[in-house]
């Protein structure tokens, strides 16, 4: 019985369901009425904080409900001549690939089913892990991976499905039959390209330290002590990829593909559910970089000085069981999602918006060589330590 | 006294006017100099009339162009050089060498006193007075005295809305005194009807008889102040919301010149406007009414046969059955002249039956009415252009009476008819000819005739009439046509094109032309003027 | 600008090249913008989050800023001693109007010290643009906009015509000297 119920845990498609639709989306929807009230709130404004169900007034989180229901009841209009296909398919190319993307998020460390109440030593661990598990010791022999998927090149793979995402925003535009939202999808397609190969490059160095493309195994080897982890190891690639990153969702200062109330952009002629497509994606895309950022940079699910079996501060060792420090590390991960996920918003609201032109200076002209300068030091810095 | 009696010219109408004396051009002028200025007016004008000429507006109240001098009021003051007194200068007639003064310090002085005096017991309850807004007392005081009143005693009550005639109720507290009322009763309607009784600041207007003369309305006209006021008009509208459009009464063949005051489609009242040879400054009582039956029963869209039919399937309709009796037997159209109508629609119906070949022409037109004839300004004959219907159609016109004995031997089997206003309709209505009716109303006519083209009421018609003396004067509509009436002489040129022989007119100054160079008119200004001006205070009637 | 005057033309071919120079890009000195800008936006935000201390907003029904003395609101209808309307339906209102809001139907009564009222008086609260002309225009104090209420929104246009009966509603009691009510007004005065 318990053996089933671990078999269907470990298996990728329930663990997708609770990393995405339960954690991801919602949290995407809630950013969608965060992101009001954080902006009203650094413009000293209040902000939506009136739905409510009866009493239930929450802050007006329950905004975003209201927000579904408003899109529903729109009129899901398509222009006359506008490619239908293509105009139904371009919200879904932009969506889907954030949401395959997540597979490769290491969202929490290896459980083991069986030892949830024991101290498991990190001396076993590592014993287990490089002797390929003791096969006759049961507390072992299952074990609950929680990352999606673990395959070898996880990165090189969330590059390429990324760039479905590229598609949709530019098909978005090309089949609403409308020379403007033509102009914003090629704006669109222009800015993620020149961004995405910075976002490559940024991470060489980071690979070169780590030797993997496994986020996993990038999360493991950067440990509980922060002095090893990417942001420390790796300050400028963190800086370009997350720049990088802020432009590949299109979000300000570089939202100059749709530009809100200003520039007329791609999905100019979307509305209702479809638009809200757009809308949603954008926020899990926020959702995915905060957690891409926190699994590369910030030790992912990792806490400071907490070790397989217990926490490790100040010479002491406080001993902790299994499922206490899973569940620690889950929490941690989740903090540090959240909080980058505020800190992109707080971006969003700080900073305006870049002239096209900046864009493009900035990205070929300052981000891209500043990653292959960053990959070459690192270079030699790791040839200089060995 | 009874109206058999009055069968001599009322002073009005004499002539001896200050009026008539200021605008004598016979008499020798002679030269004065008022406020430095000098002019030159014939003799036996008054003061206040010469100053005027100057433009210099010396209050008045009792002083009224068109009625006998009083000078109650003690407005008019004004000083006069080698006098010791102050003269009202309504009554000072103009000497030779006369050196005027009106604007100095002592007779600007007394007027303003004298409007303080007229205050002290005047009600000042302008916001319900119908004469607010065109009252002279409100101008003067805002001219001379604009100041609080001095006077703490308690105002003397007189009665308040006493129904004193027919048309007419009075406000015995508003009345300032200046007896102009009396005199027009007297002097025009030549009935002394009112009158003052009491003295001092008990003095009061009081009527001796129920004051029905057929021009008591004459009085509310005078009125400087708000104490007369006519019934039907009375809290209805203000009158500085109201536009005027000078016009022509449709009530008889006097022609009394007039003013319709209305606002958007509606007529609220009607005025006498003043015509030195018909009807000075009056105007009867029953001409003031002439709007009122005509907003009912009108025709508002062309009829077959009693059933509304569009414009374009009348006209064929009638152009049909024209053509249709003009091939076979062009004798048996008779044409009926209306003139309740204009001289141009007139004139085009007879340029029609010139080129169609019709020779049955008859007058139609509202049957006199004797009993209403008096030697002032009613007439018996109640249409407004009966001359100018003759005056065009200079041979062959007959009378309705030969129309009738015409359809009983068959002779007459199609007939026009210009106007709804026919005293042999009913007649015509039980035969069996075949009707074109071009009209204003719904009459029975109307429902058995085979066509029924709807034109401009009298209000809404540009053109001009011909009065019982000849005077040829200009109408102008006051407002657009009703429903989708035309006016006529745009219909009969649609139907002349109908019928094939086509009157070439694009708009009324070209049939007037063409219309002057037949029949010796008169011209007219046919400018595109808007004659409609909207009664403000500076214009104020008082 | 200064960017037109320095730009080039120079000829490719049949077409004339404009090339622009701009202010160089401030990319270099970005990132210490970018922490100043931070700063304002942390500072106001967390500041916020806790207290409550900058928000300008006010919660509109909850709260509501009193109004000044002189606030034109909703109109009324002001009320004889013995309650029937002040309004003599003189049209000063109408008149003094600059929208047309007002309509007023005069008709005469039996009591003689009054002799005229509105048999109809309608304003159309859509129509009126609050400029207090009517309550200026008004020679015997019978409407005033001091309700401090606003219009309510309404579904049908003809919901926001206010009829005489809810004029009269809000109406209070004046005792202003009535012109036209004889001459002792100056003793009540003193």
């Amino acid at each position: 019985m318990i053996d089933t119920l671990i078999t269907i845990a470990d298996w990728p498609g329930v663990k997708w369901v609770i990393l995405v639709l339960m954690f991801a989306l919602p949290v995407a929807s809630l950013l969608t009425w965060a992101e009001r009230r954080q902006s009203a709130m650094i413009q000293d404004r209040l902000g939506p904080n009136r739905a409510n169900i009866g009493n239930i007034r929450l802050w007006g989180i329950l905004h975003f409900v209201a927000d579904v229901i408003k899109m529903i009841g729109k009129e899901d209009f398509i222009p006359g001549n506008a490619h239908r296909g293509l105009f139904k398919l371009a919200p879904i190319l932009a969506l889907v690939p954030v949401l395959i993307a997540f597979c490769i998020i290491p969202f929490g460390p290896t459980i083991y089913p069986h030892a949830l109440f024991d101290v498991i030593s990190t001396d076993a661990l590592q014993g287990m892990i490089i002797h390929g598990g003791v096969a006759n010791d049961l507390t072992w022999a299952d074990q609950i991976t929680l990352q999606i998927l673990t395959i070898d090149f996880g990165l090189i793979f969330y590059f390429a499905i990324l760039t479905f995402a590229n598609y949709g925003t530019t098909l978005a535009g090309w089949s609403s039959y409308n020379k403007l939202a033509l102009l914003g999808g090629l704006r669109a397609s222009s800015q993620m390209m020149s961004y995405e190969v910075t976002m490559g490059l940024s991470l060489m160095g980071l690979f070169l330290i780590m030797g993997t493309l496994e986020p996993g195994e990038i999360v493991r080897q950067q440990g509980p002590n922060p002095w090893q982890w990417g942001i420390v190891l790796q300050p400028v690639a963190f800086l370009l990829f997350f720049s990088a990153a802020i432009a590949e969702t299109k979000r300000a200062p570089f939202d100059l593909p749709e530009g809100e109330s200003e520039i007329v952009g791609y999905f100019v002629e979307y509305s209702g559910l479809r638009w809200g497509m757009f809308f949603l994606s954008e926020f899990i895309e926020i959702v995915f970089i905060s957690m891409l950022i926190t699994s590369l940079f910030f030790g992912g699910w990792q806490v400071p000085f907490l070790h397989d079996d217990g926490l490790y501060l100040f010479g002491t060792v406080t001993e902790m069981n299994h499922i206490t420090v899973s569940l620690l590390r889950i929490l941690s991960f989740v903090m540090k999602v959240f909080f980058f996920c505020w800190f992109q918003l707080m971006i969003r609201w700080t900073l305006p918006r870049f002239r096209p032109d900046q864009l493009m200076q900035l990205g070929w002209k300052r981000l891209l060589p500043l990653a292959l300068l960053n990959t070459m030091v690192t270079a030699l810095i790791l040839l200089w330590i060995q | 006294m009874n109206k058999q009696s009055a069968k001599h010219q009322t002073y009005a109408f004499q002539g001896k006017t200050p009026m008539d004396a200021a605008s004598n051009e016979n008499a020798k002028t002679i030269t004065l100099t008022i406020d430095d200025e000098s002019i030159s007016v014939p003799q036996g004008s008054n003061v206040l009339e010469a100053a005027k000429r100057l433009s210099i507006d010396i209050s008045s109240f009792c002083y009224h162009p068109g009625l006998s001098i009083a000078a109650v009021c003690r407005q008019c003051l004004v000083s006069i050089e080698g006098v010791p007194k102050l003269q009202p200068s309504c009554q000072a007639i103009c000497q030779e060498g006369m050196v005027v003064r009106t604007q100095d310090e002592q007779s600007m002085d007394a007027r303003r006193q004298m409007l303080e005096f007229t205050l002290v017991n005047h009600p000042i309850d302008c916001p319900i007075c119908d004469r607010a807004g065109d009252c002279t007392l409100q101008k003067m005081y805002f001219e001379h005295d604009y100041q609080l009143s001095k006077i703490d005693v308690p105002k003397v009550r007189k009665p308040k809305a006493k129904d004193i005639g027919k048309h007419i109720m009075l406000d015995a507290e508003r009345c300032i005194l200046c007896t102009r009322c009396i005199r027009v009763c007297d002097e025009v309607a030549n009935e002394h009807q009112l009158t003052m009784i009491n003295r001092g600041d008990k003095q009061e207007l009081t009527t001796t008889e129920t004051l029905d003369n057929p021009y008591s309305l004459n009085t509310v006209d005078v009125c400087p102040v708000g104490a007369l006021t006519e019934k039907e008009f009375r809290f209805s509208m203000r009158s500085w919301e109201l536009m005027m459009t000078p016009s022509v009464c449709s009530g008889c063949s006097t022609g009394c010149n007039i003013e319709i005051h209305h606002r958007n489609t509606e007529v609220y009242r009607i005025k006498p406007r003043y015509h030195k040879d018909i009807n000075k400054h009056w105007m009867c009582d029953e001409g003031r009414s002439i709007h009122k039956q005509w907003y009912e029963n009108r025709l508002t869209g062309p009829m077959r046969e009693g059933i509304p039919v569009s414009w374009e399937d009348a006209m064929t309709h009638a152009g049909h059955c024209i053509k249709t009796v003009l091939d076979t037997d062009c004798d048996s159209i008779g044409v009926v002249f209306s003139p309740h109508h204009t001289n141009e629609a007139n004139y085009l119906l007879y340029k029609l039956t010139q080129s169609w070949g019709v020779k049955k022409l008859f007058m139609g037109g509202a049957v006199a009415v004797p009993d209403r004839a008096d030697d002032i300004l009613m007439d018996q004959d109640v249409t407004p252009n009966r001359q100018g219907v003759i005056s065009i159609v200079d041979a062959g016109l007959e009378d309705t009476q030969t129309l009738i004995s015409q359809i009983t031997l068959g002779t007459i089997k199609t007939l026009i008819v210009l106007g709804s206003e026919l005293d042999v309709a009913p007649m015509i209505t039980d035969s069996s000819c075949q009707i074109i009716v071009f009209s204003e109303y719904e009459t029975d006519m109307v429902s058995n005739a085979s066509v029924a083209f709807p034109i401009s009421a009298w209000m809404e018609t540009d053109g001009s009439v011909t009065n019982r003396d000849n005077h040829i004067q200009r109408i102008y509509s006051a407002m657009p046509s009703a429903g989708q009436s035309l006016s006529a002489w745009e219909t009969l040129v649609r139907l002349s094109n109908e019928t094939g022989h086509g009157l070439k007119y694009n708009d009324l100054r070209s049939v007037d032309a063409c219309m002057r160079r037949h029949h010796n008119f008169p011209q007219h200004n046919w400018d595109n003027v808007n004659p409609r001006v909207q009664l403000r205070f500076e214009h104020s009637r008082g | 600008m200064d960017t037109v005057t320095q730009s080039e033309k120079t000829t490719v071919g049949r077409a004339t090249v404009v090339t622009v120079k701009r202010e160089p890009s401030q990319t270099t000195s970005f990132m210490m913008t970018l922490i100043r800008g931070m700063t304002v936006t942390m500072r106001h935000f967390f500041s916020n989050l806790f207290t409550k201390t900058q928000t300008e907003t006010l919660e509109y029904p909850e709260e509501k800023i009193p109004y000044p003395e002189r606030h034109r609101g909703l109109h009324r209808l002001m009320k004889r001693d013995d309650g029937r309307v002040r309004c003599v339906a003189c049209m000063c209102c109408p008149t003094a109007c600059p929208a047309n809001c007002i309509t007023i139907v005069p008709a005469e009564t039996d009591d003689p010290s009054v002799e005229k009222y509105p048999a109809v008086f309608e304003i159309d609260e859509l129509r009126c643009i609050v400029c207090g002309l009517c309550v200026e225009a008004c020679p015997c104090d019978a409407i005033r906009m001091d309700t401090k209420l606003h219009a309510a929104p309404v579904e049908f246009r003809g919901d926001a015509i206010e009829t005489k009966t809810s004029l009269l509603e809000r109406g209070g009691l004046s005792h202003a000297i009535q012109a036209g009510k004889g001459s002792d007004w100056r003793e009540s005065e003193q």
